[in-house]
C-alpha cells in the first residue's frame, strides 16, 4: 500500500484530522459514514485525502446502514472503518452488535457529545456505557479512550490491527473537545515504529470446496435453536476472556503511597494528572489511575493499586454522571474502599475541580 | 514560560476563530505547546464565538479552563458571555468603541482594558482587518509569541490573498502593529485608548 505520511514528523492539528491520517496510515481502505457534530471533518478530511490515496468514501443514508456497510466490507476482506458521536451511535449499536455476534473487525471512532438525545454538539463523556455495553449482546467489544493528539493517532493505527487480529468489534472512544481542538504530536508510518500491520482478509467467498478444502465458515447472527445460540455466546465469552489480558492498557502514577486514588479516563485524565501534582505539592497524598481500554477493564491492576497503596478513599471524576463509576463498581466488586464521584456530565473537568473535590472528602 | 490561558469572544463573523487559529500556529511554529479549542455550538448561526487558547513551555493539561489569563471580548454580548473567565488576575480587554453598560463588565478583574479597534479599523485602516487590529492586541498584551513569529503566520495564513493582492499584506502587518501599540500603551499607562 502506498506510503501516506511519508517521513515521521510533528503535526498541529485537530483531533478529527489525525483519524483521517491515522486511517489512512494503518491501511483503511474505504470509510463508511454519515455526518453527525462532532465527529464530521473525520468525514471532511478522508473525502478529501482518501483518493489521493486510493481509498474509498460512502456517505450511507443513515448511522445504522453506515454501520452495516461496514460489517459487510470487512466480510469482502476491506479494511473498512466509520466515525460518529451521539445519536449516531445508539443507531450504529445494531451494527455493531452484528460485529459482535459475527466476529467482524470492524472499527469505530466515536467522538462523545452532551446527552441524552441530540444534547449538545460539544463535548461530553456520555457514551461510555453505550459504547462499552450498547447493544443486546454481552459487551465483547474493545474500547480505547484516549487523551492526548498522540494516542489518538497511535490507537486508531493499534485499532485496525487489534480488531483483525482478535475479531473483536474496536472502539476508539474520543468526545468533542479532542476532535475538535489543535494540539501537537508526532505522525508516522506505522512501520517506521516496527509495528506490523495486520493485512485484511476476506472472512467469506473462500477458496476451496467446503467439507473437501476447509472448514464451512459460520459468520452468524441468527439461530434456530436456543443451544445452538448459547454455545456460540459461551464459545465467545471464553475467547473475549482469554485475550483481555493482551489487550488491557492503563496508567497509573504515585499509587505506592496514595491516600486517595483518583481515577479518570480520556481527556479527564489530563486534568486528574495536573490534579495529582499539584495535591502532591501541597502535602497530599493523591494518586492517579487511568484505565485507557475501558473494555476489557484493566481490573486486577486497579485492585492491585488500592492493595499497594493502602488509599483510604478513590474518587472518580468523569465528565458524565457515573457513568466511569459503575463501570469500575462492578469490575472490582468485593473492595471495600469507600468510591466518591466528581461527576460533571457535557462539561469540562480541570485541575482546580478536582483538587476542591478531593479537599472536601479527605 | 509559564502556563498562558487566552479566551477570545465576538460575534460570529468578527474573525475570532481565524486569529486564535492564526496566533496557535504561530506558538506551535516556536516549538511551545499549544492547544486551541473553538467553542463550536451553533455560533455560526448568530451567537457569541469563543475560542479558547493556551500556552507554554510544558505539557498543557484540561483543553478548557475556568479563569483566563487575558480575556478579549469584541461585542456587547461577548463581554456578558465571558466575564465568568476573569477573576482578580485577568487582563479583561474590550473593544470601546461603542458604548458598554457597565453591568455587563466582570465583577473581578485585574485591569479592565477598552481599546477602539472597530473605530480605528473602519476610519483608518480597513474594516475587514478589524481581527487583525485585536490579534496585535493580543500579542502585545501576552508576548505569546514575537512579532515576527506572528507575522509569518499571518503570511502563512492569508498567502492566496497576499497573492492577489500584494497592498493587502502591508494593511494586515499595520493593524498588527497598531493593535500591538495600543495593548501595551494602555497596559502602561492604565487608560483607555480612544480613537
Amino acid at each position: 500500500m502506498q506510503a501516506t505520511i511519508g517521513e515521521s514528523k510533528k503535526a498541529f492539528m485537530t483531533g478529527n484530522e489525525i483519524v483521517t491520517w491515522a486511517a489512512l496510515a494503518a491501511g483503511a481502505e474505504v470509510m463508511f459514514g454519515y455526518p453527525i457534530t462532532p465527529q464530521n471533518e473525520v468525514m471532511h478530511y478522508w473525502t478529501r485525502l482518501a483518493p489521493k490515496y486510493g481509498r474509498e468514501f460512502l456517505q450511507t443514508e443513515d448511522e445504522i446502514s453506515a454501520g452495516f456497510t461496514v460489517c459487510g466490507a470487512v466480510q469482502a476482506g476491506k479494511k473498512a472503518f466509520t466515525a460518529t458521536a451521539g445519536p449516531g451511535n445508539v443507531l450504529m449499536q445494531e451494527p455493531f452488535g452484528m460485529a459482535e455476534a459475527m466476529r467482524l473487525p470492524l472499527v469505530a471512532i466515536i467522538q462523545q457529545r452532551g446527552g441524552p438525545s441530540s444534547g449538545t454538539v460539544v463535548y461530553s463523556q456520555q457514551e461510555v456505557t453505550l459504547t462499552t455495553f450498547g447493544g443486546n449482546g454481552e459487551g465483547n467489544r474493545m474500547v480505547y479512550s484516549t487523551a492526548t493528539h498522540q494516542e489518538i493517532f497511535d490507537y486508531v493505527i493499534k485499532g485496525f490491527n487489534v480488531a483483525w487480529k482478535y475479531r473483536f468489534p474496536t472502539f476508539i472512544l474520543g468526545d468533542g473537545y479532542q476532535a475538535k481542538m489543535r494540539e501537537p504530536l508526532t505522525i508516522y508510518e506505522p512501520q517506521d515504529r516496527g509495528i506490523e500491520m495486520v493485512s485484511p482478509y476476506p472472512l467469506i467467498g473462500k477458496a476451496g470446496s467446503i467439507g473437501v478444502d476447509r472448514e464451512a465458515e459460520h459468520l452468524c447472527n441468527i439461530y434456530s435453536l436456543e443451544e445452538e445460540l448459547y454455545d456460540v455466546v459461551l464459545q465467545h465469552a471464553e475467547d473475549y476472556e482469554r485475550i483481555a489480558p493482551e489487550i488491557i492498557e492503563y496508567e497509573e502514577k504515585e499509587c505506592e503511597d496514595a491516600d486517595i486514588l483518583i481515577i479518570s479516563h480520556g481527556v479527564v485524565s489530563r486534568a486528574a494528572d495536573d490534579a495529582v501534582k499539584a495535591l502532591r505539592a501541597q502535602g497530599i497524598k493523591a494518586g492517579y489511575f487511568r484505565p485507557i481500554t475501558l473494555r476489557p477493564f484493566p481490573q486486577q491492576q486497579l485492585r492491585d493499586a488500592i492493595a499497594k497503596s493502602g488509599a483510604k478513599k478513590m474518587l472518580v471524576a468523569e465528565s458524565a454522571y457515573g457513568q466511569l463509576y459503575r463501570l469500575i463498581r462492578q469490575e472490582i466488586y468485593g473492595e471495600t474502599i469507600p468510591i466518591e464521584g466528581l461527576f460533571m456530565p457535557g462539561v469540562g473537568i480541570i485541575d482546580y475541580d478536582i483538587m476542591n473535590k478531593v479537599k472536601s472528602i479527605l | 514560560m509559564s502556563l498562558i490561558k487566552i479566551a477570545l469572544a465576538g460575534e460570529g463573523g468578527q474573525g475570532v476563530q481565524s486569529i486564535a487559529e492564526i496566533m496557535a500556529e504561530a506558538a506551535y511554529n516556536q516549538n511551545m505547546q499549544t492547544i486551541y479549542i473553538p467553542n463550536f455550538g451553533l455560533e455560526q448561526r448568530g451567537g457569541v464565538s469563543i475560542a479558547f487558547l493556551q500556552f507554554s513551555d510544558r505539557r498543557i493539561g484540561a483543553p478548557k479552563f475556568n479563569k483566563a489569563d487575558v480575556v478579549i471580548a469584541l461585542s456587547e454580548r461577548a463581554i456578558g458571555r465571558t466575564a465568568g473567565y476573569s477573576d482578580e488576575n485577568t487582563i479583561f480587554m474590550y473593544d470601546n468603541s461603542y458604548p458598554i453598560p457597565e453591568a455587563e463588565f466582570p465583577e473581578k478583574a485585574k485591569k479592565v482594558i477598552g481599546i477602539p479597534a472597530i473605530e480605528i479599523a473602519n476610519n483608518k485602516l480597513h474594516p475587514r482587518v478589524f481581527n487583525i487590529i485585536i490579534m496585535g492586541a493580543a500579542i502585545g498584551l501576552t508576548k505569546i509569541v514575537s512579532f515576527e513569529a506572528a507575522k509569518e503566520a499571518l503570511i502563512h495564513k492569508l498567502a492566496y490573498k497576499f497573492e492577489k493582492d500584494p497592498n493587502l499584506k502591508e494593511l494586515n502587518f499595520k493593524a498588527l502593529q497598531m493593535g500591538k501599540e495600543m495593548a501595551e500603551a494602555s497596559m502602561q499607562e492604565g487608560v483607555e485608548v480612544r480613537a
